[in-house]
């Protein structure tokens, strides 16, 4: 069977302005954004021109910050002269009211910005760099202005309910069409979160998750998203009226470029090299993506292969093993267990009515 | 020639529905693991296929028992059965 490549995720410099604590990549800190760092415009044009026949039809930019990239806007440009879908993942902070026009122009984008607490300080404390708050929200607000009603993204961090509803209720406020919540991934510096149990243990996200899910989420008019598997969803909240979906991110029709051109299952190739496929102007695309061993085995493979709990639970289907990249980055094996539900299921806090009858998975 | 209409839809019998707290469901073969979920009117259709009604006859039920059934319900519950059938969830019993 021939798998279109749907979207490339384009992490298109190695370098950011924050210093985020829990950041799954973890790039090189830039007090000066814009300098020579990041995907060569022109290749990343030519890479746009030889997935199109391969299916393409998004791009997702991100990185990194995609703004530290000096040539931004020819990047943009490149997506828009194909006509592709646009997402940009950004923390916000390097959103001028030029770059939010920009984005807004010819067709749009969908924009997230990363804000992770109402609170100035809580935000700050956890994204390393002073003033970073204000430079977020006035980076929402140039995005509002310019048209685009940005997702707002908190990772969460803490415990507390009332930080999570202030989040969302700010971000209503602002204009944002939606608000979502990340859990910390424990690779690149969600590691070290993960190892010292400087967040909140799968026991109290899924209870915070089920209380987003019942109590927060029908509370606001603009979609509200805990992003936990969708084993712990409930179908209505994913399939129905006004349904957010399962927020799987389709990896089989997905491939990552890195800064360097590198192609990667995704971002995790920025820290796991044996996830690097090939280099763009070096290696034809067509060939890394229909005959690169792993993608191949990922399409074959995928759902039927996972192990554990993933084995077991009846929504493996549209979950997919939740990411199998933080899979292989923490384990070497792509086919292991979402740490998420492996602890949930030891914790016996996985959803009983999601598993196989009779099934009692090894971990 | 054969009517579909009067075609007498049944799950499969090794199926299994497993209803949730907001009223949709998950439907599943325990063999394959291969599951798939159903709204509440996907729920009430489901709870039809017993090997004694037509397709027709789940729609008039359809539209006693729901609230804003659209016109064309039968043909979605058609639509429905063909996947189902597809699938390996469903069939029709044999006259």
């Amino acid at each position: 069977m021939d798998y279109p490549l749907n979207q490339l995720y384009a992490y298109v410099t190695d370098t950011c302005n924050l210093r985020c604590r829990h950041c799954w990549i973890a790039p090189r800190y830039t007090a000066a954004p814009g300098g020579e760092d990041g995907i060569d415009a022109d290749l990343f044009a030519s890479v746009l021109d030889e997935a199109l026949p391969l299916g393409l039809t998004a791009v997702k930019l991100t990185g990194g910050e995609p703004l530290c990239h000096p040539r931004f806007d020819r990047l943009l440009e490149a997506v828009r002269e194909r006509e592709l879908g646009l997402s940009v993942e950004t923390n916000g902070t390097l959103v001028t009211a030029d770059a939010a026009r920009l984005m807004a122009s010819r067709g749009g984008a969908f924009v997230s910005v990363s804000l992770d607490s109402a609170d100035p300080a809580v935000h700050e404390a956890i994204r390393g760099v002073e003033g970073c708050f204000a430079a977020a929200v006035r980076g929402i607000e140039n995005l509002v202005a310019a048209g685009l009603r940005p997702q707002v993204i908190m990772t969460v961090m803490g415990r507390d309910r009332r930080d999570l509803e202030g989040l969302a209720f700010l971000a209503r406020d602002l204009g944002a069409s939606s608000v979502k919540f990340n859990i910390v991934q424990p690779t690149a510096r969600g590691r070290g979160i993960h190892e010292r149990g400087d967040m909140p243990t799968v026991p109290e996200l899924v209870a915070l998750g089920r209380w987003v899910d019942r109590e927060l989420a029908p509370s606001l008019d603009i979609p509200v998203i805990f992003h936990h598997p969708p084993a712990f969803l409930s179908l209505s909240r994913m399939f129905g009226p006004g349904g957010d979906g399962c927020h799987n991110c389709g990896i089989k029709g997905i491939l990552g470029i890195l800064a360097d051109g590198s192609y990667a299952l995704c971002g995790i190739g920025v820290t796991v090299p044996e996830l690097v496929f090939g280099r763009a102007g070096r290696d034809p695309l067509a060939e890394v993506w229909r005959h690169n061993e792993v993608l191949r085995g990922i399409r074959e493979n995928l759902p039927r292969g996972l192990k554990g709990v993933c084995a077991s639970c009846l929504l493996k289907g549209v979950c997919l093993g939740g990411c199998i990249a933080v899979n292989y980055g923490t384990t070497k094996d792509l086919w292991a267990p979402f740490w998420y539900c492996r602890q949930a299921f030891e914790a016996g806090l996985f959803p009983e009515g999601r598993l196989l009858p009779g099934s009692f998975p090894t971990n | 020639m054969d009517d579909v209409n009067e075609r007498i839809p049944i799950a499969n019998p090794a199926v299994v529905l497993r209803e949730e707290f907001d009223d949709w469901a998950i439907v599943f073969d325990p063999d394959t693991g291969q599951a798939f979920g159903l709204n509440p009117i996907g729920v009430m259709v489901w709870k039809s296929l017993d090997g004694k009604g037509s397709v027709a006859a789940i729609a008039r039920r359809i539209r006693e028992e729901a609230e804003g059934v659209p016109e064309d319900v039968e043909e979605h519950i058609r639509t429905f059965m063909e996947a189902a059938v597809r699938l390996g969830l469903a069939g029709y019993e044999v006259s």
